[in-house]
């Protein structure tokens, strides 16, 4: 009896060990089928407005074309009921600049790590696409998780305002269509004549869209679209374009969060500036 | 004297985000309507986020038993210098430069870099394009 009893349990152990094999081999080939259908985004981007920029930030002729394009396309246009709030946020700017010209308003933090979309901006961009998820992550320290295995947003009592909101994605051919939901319920917005922007609160049905793909080796393409039914009286669509980077082959952390009160070099005192050294 | 171009590339870079990036300060302290040129020795070049620096020590050529007086010139990130070809070592105390500025509005002797030359004569990193 005793002798049947480890019998059988020998067996089914083995028969289980054979069962787990197989179900892993099976999903391994589906997985690496998978990850055959991506397209490969693999390599270094940046926002091609700021190939050829200068020692001194100063933009190439070609990249401020771009900019002054882009900003156009994302100008907003307030809802009449939300309008007054988009006056008030550009009044306090203007008192706020007046009172010193070069330190940014209190609405604005001094140096933390981009919020969402986080890709228009300076630094260099690496994607990690996978079957269940595209990673972006960029030297200033973001990183924007888009989960692309089906999943749905969380249901509303599941989800708060972060900086980084909620992404889900899938794949529309090469195209990645990502929808985002719950970041911070606000957005900045340029006036080209300003020399700060504005950030102006909006409502919690803030929503974004991106599409992204490849279009050449050497060139990436992210159209965005912004809606905010209560805020917004028209949706704000514009795109952006990375380009291949191709002087250097790593990621170097441009520590841009460790720049704040304590480590600012303005204004200058005494007349110079003040300096930190880390 | 040309102008050269420059925008304020933080304010751009935030279109539409939760919150700025990089709003440490403005561009706007400089003058980019001018353009100072400063002939001196390196104090120190400061590799160091969000800017680098270099420190200059300018004599004044019509005083030259004065004292020279230090200057600040404010770059870009290290990410963004060396791939422009600038290194943490690129200029040491006592390397003699020029360095053409966008000076500060409030008149104290800072500036935004514009063009660097080395003291071999040749070209540093790169220049801010003139405005046409």
């Amino acid at each position: 009896m005793m002798i049947r009893q480890i019998t059988a349990a020998v067996t089914a152990t083995v028969l289980g060990g054979c069962l787990y094999v197989a179900q892993a081999q099976n999903s391994s080939k589906e997985r690496i089928e998978a990850f055959a259908k991506l397209p490969d985004w693999s390599g270094l981007w940046e926002w091609d407005i700021l190939v050829g920029q200068a020692d001194g930030q100063q933009l190439s002729p070609e990249g401020l074309s771009k900019v002054k394009a882009l900003l156009e396309a994302m100008r907003p246009t307030f809802s009449a009921s939300w309008q007054p709030k988009y006056d008030q946020a550009m009044k306090a700017l203007d008192a706020a600049v007046a009172a010193d010209p070069n330190r940014p308003p209190a609405t604005q933090q001094p140096c933390v790590i981009p919020p969402f979309p986080a890709t228009y901006l300076p630094g260099i961009y690496e994607w990690r696409v996978t079957p269940e998820e595209t990673t972006l992550i960029s030297t200033l320290g973001s990183v924007r998780h888009i989960y692309t295995d089906g999943r749905s947003h969380p249901p509303k009592n599941e989800l708060w305002p972060t900086r980084m909101g909620d992404s889900v994605g899938r794949w529309e051919s090469d195209t990645l269509v990502v929808d985002t939901v719950a970041t911070k319920p606000e957005i900045t917005v340029i006036e080209f004549a300003k020399p700060f922007p504005v950030t102006v609160p909006m409502s919690d049905q803030l929503h974004f869209v991106e599409r992204i793909r490849m279009v050449n080796h050497n060139e990436m393409q992210i159209q965005f679209t912004t809606e905010d039914p209560v805020a917004l009286a028209q949706r704000i669509q514009a795109a952006i374009t990375y380009a291949r980077v191709t002087d250097i082959n790593r990621m170097i952390d441009d520590e841009f969060a460790d720049c704040g009160p304590g480590t600012d070099r303005n204004p200058v005192v005494n007349g110079r500036f003040t300096t930190v050294v880390h | 004297m040309s102008r050269v171009l420059n925008y304020t590339l933080f304010s751009i870079a935030v279109l539409l985000t939760a919150s700025s990036a990089r709003a440490h300060h403005s561009h706007a302290m400089f003058d980019t309507t001018k353009q100072v040129t400063l002939v001196g020795t390196v104090k120190e070049l400061q590799w160091m986020n969000p800017h680098c620096w270099i420190q200059v020590l300018v004599p004044d050529p019509n005083h030259p038993e004065a004292a020279p007086v230090e200057w600040g010139v404010e770059m870009d990130s290290p990410l963004a210098m060396f791939r422009r070809g600038w290194r943490p070592d690129t200029l040491k105390a006592g390397d003699k430069i020029t360095v053409v500025v966008n000076p500060l509005r409030d008149g104290q002797t800072g500036g935004q870099v514009v063009s660097v030359t080395g003291p071999d004569g040749k070209p540093i990193g790169r220049a801010a394009v003139a405005e046409k």
